[in-house]
This record gives C-alpha cells, sequence and structure tokens, in this order.
C-alpha cells in the first residue's frame, strides 16, 4: 500500500510536468492553430540552461536555484521567438501545413545536436536546491523537491490564464484565440499575438525543465520523450481545455510510474503512446474538448 | 514520343544496374549503391503517403523495422529462407501499417504525425524490450539469402536488390497512374468531395497506408540481408526524418524523385566525413547563392527582404565550416539545416525545381482526343426505375448545432424527374439541408429516405455510390489533377478492378481504364469543357469550375443531384449554359435539387419550389405560387408586408430584386 501511495505521489509530480507542457502546446494551437513539434526541446533546453547557470559545468556556479529561474523564463521565451518566426511565420504565411510540421521538427533536431555539442551527450546531474531528505505523509516518502514541481506547475498555468483573462493583452490574445481574422480587422497585430504565443509557450516548458531536472537526470535527449508524451496528454485532455491538461497529465503520470514499477521500465513509455493512439481512434477531439463543425 | 523517351531511359537506367558491380570494384561502393536501392523502395512507399496522400508518416522508420526483423526473427529463430521470409516481411508489415492507420483513420494533419510518431517509438521500444523474439538490444546477425541452392555473393545480392527495386517502380508506378492513384490523391485536394464521389477517405487512407508499408517491409527485408545485423538503435527517429527529406528533397509525386533523394540521403553521411570536400561544397553553396540571391534581387524578381534568410544561412554556413574541426557531430544540424531548406525554397523537391527551370508542368496522363465521344448519351446515364413517385422524402429533420437550430422539424419530398428548388434568405439552412441529405451532417433527429431505404446515418461515401450526387457552394475541386482526372474521380465507381489488377495489368483493369478515360471525355464535352481536358482544375476560371463540379457528380450515374449554388459568380452567357445542361440533365430522368439566389434561374427552370427561412419550411409550391406567398416576401424583405409597407407592391419584382441584391 505504502508503495502504491509513493507511486502515486512521484506520479502526480511527472503528471504535472506533462501538464505544463501540454499547455504550452494549447497557448500556440489556440493562437495560431500550429504546434511547436520541439517542445521538448524547449525543456530540454531550459534545464540545460539553468545547469550552467546553478552547476559547475561551466565554470559555475553563477547564481542560485531561484535565481536562476527568472533568466530560464526569458532564454525559453527568446526561443520560442525563435522557433516562432524561422519556422512557423513562413509556413502560416503559405498556408503549409506540411511547412510547419516540418519545420518545427527540423528545428527540434537541430537544437538537439546543438546542445549535445555543447553540453555533452551524457547526462548530468542537476544539483537540487532543497534538501533531499523525503518526509512522510501517509507513511510514503515525498521529497520536497516534489511539492515545489506540483506547486510551480500550477502557479505558472495559473499566472498564465490570469493573464488572459484579466489584461488587456490577455484579452488580445484570448480574441486571436477565437477568430484571428476578426481579431486583426479589430486593429490586433495579430501576427504579434502569435509570435508572443510561442515565447510563451516555450518559456513554460524552459520552466517546466527546471523544476524536473532536479528529480531525474538532465540531458540532450531528455526532450524527445517528454515532449510527445506532453503531447499526448494535451490530447488526451483537448487542445482546448487547460483542466483537461491536468487531468490528462495526471492520469499519465500515475499510470506512468505504476507500469514503471509493476512491469518494466523499459516499457513505461508505452502507456502514454498507448492512450494517445486510443484517444484519436475513439475521441479524437479529446476526452474534454469539444469536436469542431467542420464547414462545407 | 513520350514513351519513347521513357522507354531509352528504362533500357540506360537497367543497363546502368547491370553494369553497376563490375565497375564498381570496392565492395564498400557497392554496398552504398545497393542501401540507395533499398531506401528507394521505401521512399517509392513513403511519396504514396507524403506526396499522393498529402499526411506527414513520421512512423516509417518504425515499419521498416517491423519488415527487419521480421525477417531477421524468422532468420534467426527458425532458418527460414528468403522465399518465405521476404513475403512474410510484406505481410506483417502491410498489417501493421492496417494498425498505424487506424488511430490515423480520424485524424490528420500534426495529430496523424504525431500518432504516427507515437506509433514509431512503441515499435522501437518493443524491438527493444521483447528480447525472446528480437535478442533485444543484441541485435540479431543474419547471412545472405540462398537462393537456388547457391549462396548468393555481394554482387549476385545486388542483383536481387536491383531487380526488386524496378518491379517495386514500376508496380508503384502504375498503382499511382491508376484510379487509386487518383483517389490517394483526391483525398488530400478535397477530403470531404472525395466522399462525396463515393471514394470513402477512410478506406483510401487505409490503402495508402498498407500499401506503404508493404514497402517498407520489403525495403526492410532487404536490408536485413544486406547489412547482415540488424539492431533496435538503427529504426530511431533519425531515420524517419532522414526518409521525409530524401522525399520532399528529391521531388514529391516521382519515382526519379524518390531515387535521387535515396541517393543524397545515403551519401550524405560519407561526404559529411570528409570535413575537406564539406568546406568545399559550403563554399561552393555560398557563392551559388549569393550570386543567384544578387541576381534576383538586381531583376527585381525578390526584394532583400525575401532573400536575406537563405542567403545569410549559406554564407554562415560556409564560415562556420572553416571552424569545426569534427563535422560527424554536427550531421543532424545540417539534416536539419537541409530540411528546413527544403520545405521553404524547394517545395517541389530538386525534380520539380529542375522540371520547372526546363519550363515542364507537373507530369498528367493527357487525356486523347481519340477518347472523345461526343454524343450526350455517353456521357449521362439514364436515371433506373420508375418515372413517378417519390424519390427522396425527408420526414421530421432536426439538426442541431450547440443551442442553434439549423433545420426544425423540416420535412421535404422530392418527386421523381423533377427539378426541385430549394430557396431562402441566407442563413436559412439550404446548405444545411444538403449536407443532411448527403451525409455530411448526421441529423439530430428525423429521417432521410431515398428510394424507399433509410439513407440518414450511413457515411457520406455510401449515400453517394447510391446515387446522390452533388456539387459545392464553395467548389471543391481536387486542384492538383486536371479537369479529365476530376471526372475519372467521379467515375470511380465504374472500377471493380483491385490492387493486383492494377499491379499486373490485367485486361479487366485496361478496360475499364479506357471505358471511363472515353466516357469521362464525353461528360467533359457534355459540359462544355473538351478544350480544356488537360488543363488543372485550379487554373481553370470559377465559371468552368462550377460546370466541372457537375460533370465530375455525372460520373457518379446519379438518380438524384444535388446542385448548391451553380449560378454563383457565373457570367450571363454561362448562366444560359448552365440552364440548358440542367435541363438536358433532366431529360435524362435525373431529379435535381437546386439551391440558388438567381431567381430568374429557379423561377424558369424549377417544377416545384421549396422555401425555408430559420430553419423551418415556410412555403412550398409551383415557382408562381411561392412567388406570391406573403410569408415568402416576409422573409426576404422582413417585417408584415401589409404593415410596414402601406401598399402591396408587386410581389414577383419583390422576390426578385431581394434575393438578387
Amino acid at each position: 500500500m505504502e508503495i502504491l501511495l509513493q507511486l502515486v505521489f512521484s506520479g502526480i509530480a511527472l503528471g504535472m510536468i506533462y501538464a505544463v507542457i501540454a499547455f504550452g502546446y494549447q497557448l500556440t494551437f489556440a493562437t495560431s492553430g500550429t504546434l511547436n513539434f520541439g517542445q521538448g526541446e524547449a525543456l530540454m533546453l531550459g534545464a540545460l540552461v539553468g545547469l550552467s547557470l546553478v552547476g559547475t559545468i561551466h565554470g559555475g556556479p553563477y547564481l542560485n536555484y531561484w535565481l536562476m529561474i527568472p533568466i530560464v523564463i526569458a532564454f525559453g521565451a527568446l526561443q520560442g521567438v525563435v522557433v516562432e518566426w524561422i519556422g512557423v511565420r513562413p509556413a502560416i504565411k503559405i498556408k503549409s501545413e506540411f511547412g510547419w510540421i516540418m519545420s518545427t521538427i527540423a528545428l527540434a533536431i537541430i537544437f538537439k545536436n546543438v546542445a549535445e555539442n555543447i553540453w555533452g551527450k551524457d547526462d548530468l546531474t542537476f544539483p537540487s536546491p532543497l534538501s533531499a531528505t523525503p518526509f512522510q505523509v501517509l507513511g510514503a516518502n515525498v521529497q520536497p523537491m516534489q511539492l515545489v514541481v506540483v506547486f510551480g506547475a500550477l502557479a505558472m498555468m495559473l499566472a498564465v490564464e490570469l493573464f488572459n483573462r484579466k489584461s488587456i493583452y490577455g484579452k488580445a490574445v484570448v480574441a486571436t484565440s477565437n477568430d484571428r481574422d476578426a481579431a486583426g480587422l479589430m486593429g490586433i497585430n495579430t501576427r504579434m499575438v502569435i509570435t508572443f504565443s510561442y515565447a510563451l509557450s516555450s518559456a513554460t516548458a524552459a520552466f517546466a525543465g527546471v523544476l524536473v531536472a532536479p528529480l531525474t537526470l538532465t540531458g540532450a535527449t531528455m526532450g524527445s520523450a517528454l515532449g510527445l508524451k506532453a503531447f499526448a496528454v494535451a490530447i488526451i485532455g483537448g487542445l482546448t481545455s487547460g483542466v483537461g491538461a491536468i487531468v490528462g497529465g495526471l492520469l499519465l503520470g500515475v499510470a506512468e510510474t505504476l507500469t514503471g514499477f509493476y512491469i518494466s521500465t523499459g516499457y513505461k513509455e508505452v502507456p502514454g503512446l498507448v492512450l494517445l493512439l486510443l484517444v484519436l481512434a475513439v475521441k479524437p477531439a479529446g476526452l474534454f474538448g469539444k469536436a469542431a463543425i467542420k464547414k462545407v | 514520343m513520350m514513351n519513347k523517351k521513357t522507354l531509352l531511359f528504362s533500357v540506360l537506367g537497367i543497363a546502368a544496374l547491370g553494369v553497376l558491380p563490375v565497375a564498381l570494384h570496392n565492395p564498400y561502393y557497392l554496398h552504398l549503391a545497393e542501401t540507395i536501392l533499398i531506401y528507394a523502395i521505401l521512399l517509392f512507399g513513403l511519396d504514396i503517403v507524403v506526396g499522393y496522400t498529402g499526411q506527414v508518416s513520421l512512423g516509417h522508420a518504425g515499419l521498416f523495422g517491423v519488415g527487419s526483423y521480421t525477417t531477421g526473427v524468422f532468420y534467426f529463430k527458425l532458418g527460414l529462407p528468403i522465399f518465405f521470409a521476404l513475403p512474410a516481411s510484406i505481410a506483417v508489415t502491410a498489417v501493421f501499417g492496417a494498425l498505424l492507420a487506424l488511430p490515423a483513420l480520424r485524424v490528420t494533419g500534426p495529430y496523424l504525425a504525431m500518432v504516427t510518431l507515437a506509433f514509431g517509438t512503441i515499435i522501437q521500444i518493443l524491438i527493444n524490450e521483447m528480447t525472446f523474439l528480437t535478442e533485444g538490444p543484441m541485435g540479431i546477425k543474419l547471412g545472405k539469402p540462398i537462393l537456388f541452392g547457391q549462396k548468393l555473393g555481394e554482387v549476385g545480392y545486388f542483383y536481387l536488390v536491383a531487380v526488386m527495386m524496378v518491379l517495386a517502380m514500376i508496380v508503384v508506378h502504375r498503382i499511382v497512374r491508376s484510379h487509386l492513384g487518383r483517389a490517394f490523391q483526391a483525398l488530400r485536394d478535397s477530403p470531404i468531395a472525395s466522399d462525396c464521389m463515393g471514394v470513402s477517405v477512410y478506406r483510401y487512407k487505409v490503402y495508402a497506408f498498407v500499401i506503404s508499408a508493404a514497402l517498407a517491409g520489403l525495403a526492410g527485408s532487404l536490408y536485413a540481408y544486406s547489412e547482415e545485423y540488424i539492431s533496435p538503435n538503427t529504426y530511431n527517429f533519425e531515420l524517419t526524418i532522414m526518409f521525409l527529406l530524401a522525399v520532399i528533397m528529391g521531388g514529391r509525386k516521382t519515382r526519379s524523385g524518390s531515387l535521387l533523394g535515396a541517393m543524397i540521403v545515403v551519401m550524405l553521411p560519407s561526404l559529411l566525413a570528409d570535413i575537406e570536400l564539406f568546406r568545399q561544397i559550403a563554399t561552393g553553396a555560398a557563392v551559388i547563392g549569393l550570386v543567384v540571391g544578387a541576381l534576383a534581387v538586381a531583376k527585381q524578381r525578390k526584394t532583400v527582404r525575401e532573400i536575406i534568410v537563405p542567403v545569410v544561412a549559406t554564407v554562415a554556413m560556409a564560415v562556420f565550416s572553416y571552424r569545426l574541426e569534427n563535422i560527424t557531430d554536427w550531421r543532424l544540424t545540417i539534416f536539419g539545416l537541409m530540411t528546413l531548406f527544403v520545405v521553404y525554397y524547394l517545395q517541389d523537391g530538386i525534380v520539380g525545381f529542375v522540371n520547372s527551370l526546363m519550363g515542364k508542368a507537373p507530369k498528367h496522363l493527357l487525356a486523347k482526343l481519340s477518347d472523345s465521344n461526343e454524343s450526350d448519351a455517353n456521357a449521362i446515364v439514364k436515371a433506373s426505375g420508375a418515372q413517378a413517385g417519390i424519390l427522396l422524402s425527408a420526414r421530421q429533420l432536426l439538426m442541431q448545432f450547440g443551442g442553434l437550430k439549423a433545420l426544425n422539424q423540416v420535412d421535404l419530398q422530392i418527386a421523381k424527374g423533377t427539378v426541385h428548388g430549394l430557396i431562402g434568405p441566407n442563413g436559412s439552412g439550404k446548405s444545411t439541408m444538403m449536407n443532411v441529405l448527403t451525409g455530411i451532417y448526421k441529423p439530430t433527429d428525423g429521417v432521410v429516405e431515398f428510394g424507399g431505404q433509410v439513407i440518414s446515418g450511413t457515411t457520406p461515401s455510401s449515400i453517394a455510390l447510391g446515387g446522390v450526387a452533388r456539387t459545392f457552394q464553395n467548389v471543391q475541386l481536387f486542384g492538383e489533377m486536371t479537369a479529365t482526372e476530376n471526372v475519372l474521380v467521379g467515375l470511380h465507381n465504374t472500377f471493380h478492378s483491385n490492387v493486383l489488377d492494377v499491379m499486373l495489368h490485367t485486361p479487366r483493369y485496361l478496360r475499364e481504364e479506357r471505358e471511363a478515360r472515353s466516357r469521362a471525355a464525353s461528360i467533359l464535352h457534355f459540359v462544355g469543357l473538351a478544350d480544356l481536358a488537360n488543363e488543372e482544375a485550379r487554373n481553370l476560371p470559377y465559371g468552368k469550375q462550377r460546370l466541372l463540379e457537375i460533370g465530375r457528380a455525372l460520373g457518379l450515374n446519379p438518380q438524384l443531384l444535388l446542385l448548391d449554388e451553380p449560378a454563383a459568380g457565373l457570367t450571363a452567357p454561362d448562366i444560359k449554359d448552365l440552364i440548358a445542361i440542367i435541363r438536358k440533365i433532366r431529360e435524362y430522368g435525373i431529379t435535381i435539387i437546386l439551391i440558388e439566389h438567381h431567381m430568374d434561374v429557379v423561377m424558369s427552370i424549377c417544377d416545384t419550389v421549396t422555401v425555408l427561412d430559420f430553419g423551418q419550411k415556410i412555403s412550398e409550391g409551383k415557382p408562381a405560387f411561392v412567388q406570391a406567398d406573403p410569408k415568402v416576401i416576409e422573409a426576404y424583405l422582413g417585417g408584415s408586408v401589409s404593415d410596414e409597407l402601406g401598399s402591396t407592391p408587386a410581389p414577383s419584382a419583390a422576390v426578385a430584386t431581394a434575393a438578387s441584391a
């Protein structure tokens, strides 16, 4: 029983990471109908840049963990702008779906390869800002960092939601997601909004990267699988529902830790992918999403 | 003339393949050439999915792996010969292709890309983990196959691969030129129109994936024997990207493009291994980029802004190449940059680019003049069955979108052999009615009966095959296909040949193709497009596109033809032609439902007119009766006639003005 609870706790922490990345997919999909296939790489770059700042790998440490976070978020935003500028904007201009799928994948490959050349191919450990000594909840061990992950992820999503709902700039984002053409006619610079959504999306991913890094190993290859599974979460929850992302994330996170423990760690990626295939086969709009009506 | 050229190239190509092993003494180069041929087989298949159906598949490395491991396992565990292992690889991979297509059925674009990516990842995990079958990360060792009691050497095996490649090329070429290939292209250009032409999008997407997977299986099997060792790491995400890069870089929808693409991605790593060579290539590319860019700006064909990114990128790459010690570490970055470049600046691939330089249009199978049979009887098939009675009856149709009732308890009875007009102000539910009748929308409640059978709730393609054809308010032609090919998609239902018939060019298939072409020529003549038979649909003027849609619909041999605003955007002479065509269609006993805003058209050819407003039927009857109905006038002009206008104006004039406004 304690083991089960333990697994559920680590599943929740992992699931919140998925939820944040999935949330990032939703942000860009809402404004532009496009996704960054390199979302996982944005997370990986965030984690590695964070590592360079707080770790000893590049002559550091330069900063402590908490001061590093805003810098990593800013870096993530910048990276998102680059992706949008090179990979997405030209494709939107020529209305080529194939174009942005391929170019964001190409950028993901480039980022990964560059990271391999800068930080090496091996996984590195990320110094934990909090003590690793767990405390007991209902007899199961919980690491302080796991709590930080859960609350950090929630805070990030809450901040973005508040921004969208309360600020005038947020209104522009919401308007663009509802109807890009109409928003454009109302004087909103929709191109800017799309760029901004990419910045926000990559910033959340980079933030998720430094959150998860102390719990796992950090390396150039950490992003791809996370990105793919977070996409599964985004689909399971529906690309339009924030709550869906959290529910989907928790579902997958727990399913994964259970599989890893009870079946085999080699298979721990499988439930998420199978879940993705099943949801798409049965209810493509996701559990919380609304099906779009196609107009003829 | 064309055929002679093709024949010459084929003979030259086969001769080159035959001489290659003799010319290349170095076994390393022979192996490289062999790998190119194997990749080409896979790329032919990938091209069916990417080029023809227009979907992104990131799962082909996984399928390739399934093919390799099927052969590997049969060889290693059971010691079975190539005669068994090779077909087994094809069959097993085809089954996996069908499995992959099942979730992929309902999704497109980015969703499909992610589904295929997930599939590829699962395959790699399974290969890694199912150690009892695949030996896991250890990999499997194989020997070259034994053929007719003789173990093949390097040269012998090369010839086997070459034969397989040529066979695969012929088969794929035949498939994409057949009705199957047209169906694949149709579902890319307009899935909805494909369904309404009786070409089930679901089914043909699965076919495309299965055929594509079978080829990947063949390639995988040959690869296993060629390498003599297989391990899970080969079949990773990067291989998938390399395949995609090869297809789009070489040129979609051409076999030569696939071959060229295979050549590039196989040779590239060896080229990159040599840093000096890479520096020269990068410098060359930078010089070419600068010169071409400068020329384009000088001739004012491009602005500085448009070309700045690629030019700076190529120059930066050249500079960068001199600072690098080891290029292999940056291999993937270079692949990524190439992909970006191809996606934005070389969309039609190298083959497409060369063709456009030489002023050649994309190849289409041209319609011959001799195909044409000018009699209308060859174009239209008389509607079957009794000439009177009710053909279609809709009872209590309710179509709800959220809180909006687009159709509210509407009854509609269409008498056989009539032209039935459906009018109403914008947003009154006319097009929704069309979409419900053709199965694109499933009605929230109510029943549609066609010829005595309930059709509501069945798929658009089965309704279409049952004899209901339609055109679209916003034209839904297959843009990249010629007028003839568009009509041929409409004639898809006349084909009974299967994939085998197409592959072997059996007499049945050849006869069906010949008949369909002759019929298509007649239909085009009937709608007055005979001169434009070989023109791509997207290049036709708007009025002609509408006529082509009618021609395509006639290919279905419909009992009932639904025309959704056929006169919208047409010039006055075009409208005259249109009316003549509609009258002629009716002479063949085909029932017509006509949605139209041009009241003169409606009034002159309709036998009965139904008027919808806010999803409800407000009037029905002979044109003159409807025209005089106060309710109709109110719907078009608003308000109560007697209250607001005081005196009653001539009702027919009011309707006509309102509708044409």
